[in-house]
């Protein structure tokens, strides 16, 4: 856990309760390795609602290219956790 | 009392009709938020009913919409957006850039659950019929829309033609280029199939471009690029065709004096035909109400603009449409589960 109250867990929880309910995958079906578009079927207006969910719940700031280069869960998890200084 | 946000900027006539249709809708006991320069809209404050909030920042066409709106919280039409979507207001209503409207409307207000891609829907007046205008979708938000989309955009359609138009029992319609099931594009015959076995709306096969405008349903659905061609078709016709007319009727003596008895009954339709008429389109598949004006609009365009986002509002076009796509097993995890019917070129 950071010093800032969040961990990488929590992050990541929350990344799979959203896709879950927006995208209406069972929250099994997604993990880490999951990517958006390949496994999930998720367009660029499903990741634009993550990364807005993202900053909302964080209080962080992605940029059009930085969220164009996530492609997996873990790399959503991992771009939020880095920007919250969470521990991984 | 119904509260629509407006985006006072925008309009390609200025203050001035932003002003006088926010008069003319809050005549109607409509209550408004405007948003924008204080000092080009002032006169909003003496008008009852009326709020002017102060938004100076602006989104213009020359923009790209998804950046704009992201970056820019205090442009008017983001904060309209977001009055709607954090309550103060119930539907939101602009003229501005149709790209940065929908961006808005879909950042601040969301999809709705379960639907893929929302859909810009356009009412059509039919001439002629005095039944509620058909209802075209999708005239734009989507380029390219997939065969599940279409079948939630039939949903969408239907339940606002029946919420808002109050069309009962819309008849629905799929725009292809033959009326025979298997007429079309691969994407379009899938829908077909789809749609025959749907339940909860009344499909009614495939339609084609030259019945777009005699009545052939209340709810004519095709993607977004097509949607868009047949618009701008139907409009470009339309102005050919009463260029021609007004010729005509100046080719000599006794064409002049037939105008000129015509002259009031042309008139009448041509105000009933005016896109000013039906305020402009819908973004629908939203967890709100968004209407996207002309941008040409006139002090009636921003009225009637507003007047549409109103009645949906008050009509509970959101809520009945979300009823109606979940009640039919229409979201897109449903869809994703179903087997697709096997298509054959």
């Amino acid at each position: 856990m950071s010093a800032n109250g969040f961990d990488r867990t929590e992050v990541l929880g929350k990344v799979r309760d959203h896709l879950s309910t927006e995208l209406e995958v069972p929250i099994g079906e997604i993990s880490e390795s999951t990517r958006f578009r390949d496994d999930l079927d998720a367009d660029s207006l499903d990741l634009y609602e993550l990364v807005m969910e993202l900053e909302d719940t964080y209080g962080i700031s992605v940029s059009e290219e930085e969220a164009a280069g996530i492609e997996t869960v873990g790399q959503a998890v991992d771009f939020v956790a880095e920007r919250l200084g969470a521990s991984t | 009392m119904t509260r629509v946000a407006l985006d006072g900027h925008g309009a390609e006539r200025g203050a001035e009709a932003i002003i006088a249709g926010a008069r003319a809708a809050a005549a109607d006991g409509i209550s408004l938020r405007v948003f924008g320069d204080p000092s080009a809209l002032g006169p909003i404050r003496d008008v009852e009913g009326a709020e002017l909030v102060a938004a100076a920042d602006e989104i213009t066409n020359d923009e790209e919409p998804v950046a704009a709106v992201r970056s820019r919280p205090e442009a008017s039409v983001v904060m309209a957006a977001r009055d709607v979507a954090e309550g103060r207001s119930e539907a939101l209503a602009s003229a501005g850039p149709t790209g940065a409207t929908m961006t808005a409307a879909l950042f601040a207000l969301r999809r709705m659950h379960g639907v893929r891609r929302p859909a810009l829907a356009l009412q059509l007046i039919v001439p002629g019929r005095e039944a509620p205008p058909s209802l075209l979708l999708d005239v734009g938000a989507n380029t390219e829309a997939r065969a599940v989309d279409l079948v939630q955009f039939a949903y969408l359609g239907a339940a606002f033609s029946e919420a808002v138009l109050g069309v009962e029992r819309p008849r629905v319609a799929l725009v292809s280029v033959g009326v025979e099931e298997k007429k079309g594009s691969p994407g379009v015959v899938e829908a077909h199939a789809r749609l025959a076995a749907a339940p909860g709306i009344d499909f009614r096969g495939n339609i084609e471009g030259r019945d777009v405008l005699r009545g052939a349903a209340d709810v004519i659905v095709t993607d977004g690029f097509t949607g868009n061609v047949v618009l701008k078709t139907v409009e470009g016709t339309a102005k050919a065709v009463a260029d021609a007319v007004r010729a005509a009727a100046r080719s000599g003596p006794r064409a002049t004096l037939g105008g000129a008895l015509l002259r009031p009954s042309l008139a009448a339709l041509r105000r009933r035909l005016d896109p000013d008429t039906t305020g402009g389109a819908i973004l629908l598949g939203l967890r709100g109400v968004a209407v996207v004006g002309h941008g040409s609009s006139g002090p009636a365009g921003i009225a009637n603009a507003v007047r549409l986002a109103a009645r949906a509002a008050s009509e509970r076009a959101v809520d009945r449409t979300a009823e109606l796509v979940g009640r039919s097993g229409m979201t897109r995890g449903a869809m994703r589960d179903r087997r697709s019917p096997v298509i054959e070129a």
